[in-house]
């Protein structure tokens, strides 16, 4: 593990030793080539000012609340298909279709219905996670053994026991998944999202960054998604998922 | 003329012979070993309610014999006359009892991308309070269905099968099912799937947990893995899960679908012993099915052999051998001897020439 760490942070010296390297030998002017040490020095001012902060907390309140209806959504409609062959012939296509449309897609009508306005953004960002949320949970619900549901069944289990004591339990590890990917896309539309709208938020300093022509900006803001993302991705739901797939038995 | 009255504990002696007119008369003379009654026990079946089968027979049958104990078993009045070294046995079939489990005329058919499979035709079984019946057959010849039919979670395509008076509609927790393997539940723990069933029944969780432990217990699992998760269980500890989880429900019929199949030797016969020890402290009604003459000897009261293409009864065997049985002893080997060669083609047919008979050549 330490061996693992040393390699990385030595990789991650060197890389940006060469990058300030290239900066001193100054090819280009900083306003296109930006320099390690103007990001770190943009990245602690946008802390300092709080405009980073303020940022971040808007693009987390978005995505908290898009991601949030998405997963109530995306469950119920999922756990359905999953068990109702009627809505899996019918919503069932329409949800693998919609699933092959990148999120952003749905921008222009998303504008046209909702104006440039915070909806507009949250349905992005529903429509980008809504999808794989359902997926998940369709696909856990189709790949429950037939076994335990004849065996709760023949232990008494009603439908609606049958639901919460068995089939979502044991769909579990699979809903987990489609949440993963879910939040993924989520996060990826938002800050397509935000690019193209103002709207405060990270995607907007980042088009700020460029409007003002301060790629120190830029890859600052970079920085901060790029470490949200993994955040996120890692310390939380690789986690829960480690945890599920354990307890299942499934390592 | 000498009478020779029946004397086994519980059978009632049929009176009124002068005045009662057999419905059939057959004759087991010379039949040969291993057991002629069958043959009566065969023929009774036979009858409809009511009706009276007269038997020709040249030895005197015991009480331990195939018909008579089956007649015992169900109440059947039976009178035995002995004429010149000829034993004149009648029997009358009256149900006394509503049987614990009744299978009318059941036969299941599925409806395949490649036809239609007959499952199984035609099958009549009755089963009495506190029996412990085992099915065997070849693999494919309709005995999973049919235990999934009589724990109604399928329904047959023809024919009724009653639960203590009650059809049979649809799955209900006097009727539990313990399954070959992978039934158990992997995201709860062993006292959480032991306590499934009770959770179901909203049984406060006080006597759920006494209940459980209870049983965990019976069935010899060490407290040591009643809070490990299944993944973590040797195979025969599962099975011995499984069996609490089911018995923990007191269900009227304990129905289990090859649950030691999967199990090394050693494994299978220490459960097969504790399923033994389980079954004469309970009496419980057991429907087991296997695919091993062995077991089905050892375990059960009457063993109902099933024969393939369709699936039907092909014979049926009542086993007197004592309790507890031990998988060496002699008359266990003997019996599954008798009835290996008595069902030996059944047994033996392999399952290609079975699927040849629907192949269509060109
Ligand atoms: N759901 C089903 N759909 C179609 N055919 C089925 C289905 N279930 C069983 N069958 C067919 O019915 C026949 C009997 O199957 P069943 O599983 O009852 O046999 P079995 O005696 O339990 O065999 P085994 O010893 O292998 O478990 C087989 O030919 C099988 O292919
Ligand atoms: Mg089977």
């Amino acid at each position: 593990m330490s061996k693992r760490l040393t390699k990385l942070i030595l990789f991650y010296l060197i890389l940006v030793g060469l990058w300030q390297g290239l900066a001193f030998l100054k090819l280009w002017p900083e306003y296109i080539f930006p320099t390690p040490l103007g990001v770190l020095k943009t990245l602690l001012t946008g802390f300092e000012d709080k405009t980073f902060i303020i940022g971040i907390l808007i693009s987390m309140k978005r995505i908290l609340i898009g991601y949030g209806l998405s997963i109530v959504v995306g469950l119920c409609v999922g756990l359905l298909i999953g068990r109702i062959k009627t809505l899996d012939e019918t919503v069932g296509s329409l949800v693998l279709g919609f699933q092959a449309l990148p999120s952003i897609c749905w921008l222009p009508l998303a504008l046209v219905w909702f104006g440039l306005s915070e909806s507009a953004m949250l349905a992005i960002v529903i429509l980008g996670s809504l999808f794989s949320i359902i997926i998940g949970a369709d696909t856990g619900v189709k790949n429950v053994p037939p076994i335990y549901i004849r065996a709760a069944r023949t232990m008494g289990a009603k439908e609606i026991q049958l639901y919460t004591k068995v089939i979502i339990p044991a769909a579990l590890p699979s809903i987990i998944s489609g949440f993963k990917q879910g939040w993924s896309f989520a996060w990826r539309s938002l800050m397509a999202a935000e690019l193209l709208y103002v709207g405060l938020g990270l995607g907007h300093l980042l088009m700020m960054g460029r409007e003002l022509n301060d790629m120190n900006q830029v890859i600052a803001v970079m920085i901060v998604i790029i470490i949200i993302g993994i955040v996120v991705d890692r310390l939380i739901f690789a986690k829960i998922e480690n945890k599920v797939r354990e307890r299942w038995g499934l390592t | 003329m000498s009478k020779v009255v029946h004397k086994s504990g519980q059978t009632e002696e049929l009176k009124n012979l002068d005045k009662l007119k057999p419905n059939k008369i057959i004759d087991v003379r010379g039949a040969v070993c291993p057991h002629p009654l069958n043959l009566i026990r065969d023929s009774i079946i036979s009858l409809k309610d009511n009706e009276i089968l007269q038997a020709v027979c040249d030895h005197e049958p015991t009480a331990k014999e195939n018909a008579p104990r089956f007649c015992t078993r169900r109440g059947y009045p039976l009178q035995v006359i002995e004429q010149n070294g000829v034993w004149q046995i009648f029997i009358q079939k009256i149900e006394k009892t509503e049987p614990r489990l009744r299978v009318l005329n059941v036969s299941k058919v599925f409806k395949t991308n490649h036809g239609r499979v007959t499952a199984i035709d035609n099958v009549d079984l009755t089963i009495q309070e506190g029996e412990f019946v085992c099915i065997v057959g070849p693999s494919g010849c309709g005995k999973s269905t049919l235990l999934n039919l009589i724990a109604g979670l399928d329904k047959p395509t023809q024919g009724e099968i009653w639960s203590n008076g009650n059809r049979v509609t649809g799955p209900g927790s006097e009727r539990v099912v313990v399954f070959q393997e992978g039934a158990l539940f992997p995201w709860l723990t062993v006292m959480q799937n032991v306590e499934f069933g009770l959770k179901l029944r909203q049984v406060p969780l006080e006597i759920r947990r006494t209940l459980a432990l209870d049983y965990l217990k019976l069935v010899g699992l060490d407290e040591k893995f009643h809070n490990s998760f299944i993944h973590q269980l040797s195979g025969g500890m599962k099975q011995r899960v499984a069996l609490a989880r089911a018995l923990v429900m007191e269900p009227a019929i304990l129905l289990m679908d090859e649950p030691f199949a999967a199990l090394d030797v050693y494994t299978r016969e220490t459960l097969q012993e504790e399923l033994q020890n389980i079954w004469t402290e309970s009496h419980k009604t057991i429907v087991f099915v296997t695919h091993n003459v062995q077991e089905a000897i050892l375990l059960g009261d009457r063993v109902i052999v099933f024969a393939r293409n369709p699936g039907r009864i092909k014979a049926e065997y009542e086993i007197d051998i004592t309790r507890p049985r031990k998988i060496d002893h002699p008359e266990v080997f003997l019996n599954t001897k008798w009835i290996t060669d008595d069902i030996k083609e059944e047994l033996e047919e392999p399952a290609y020439k079975a699927d040849t008979r629907e192949v269509v050549y060109k």
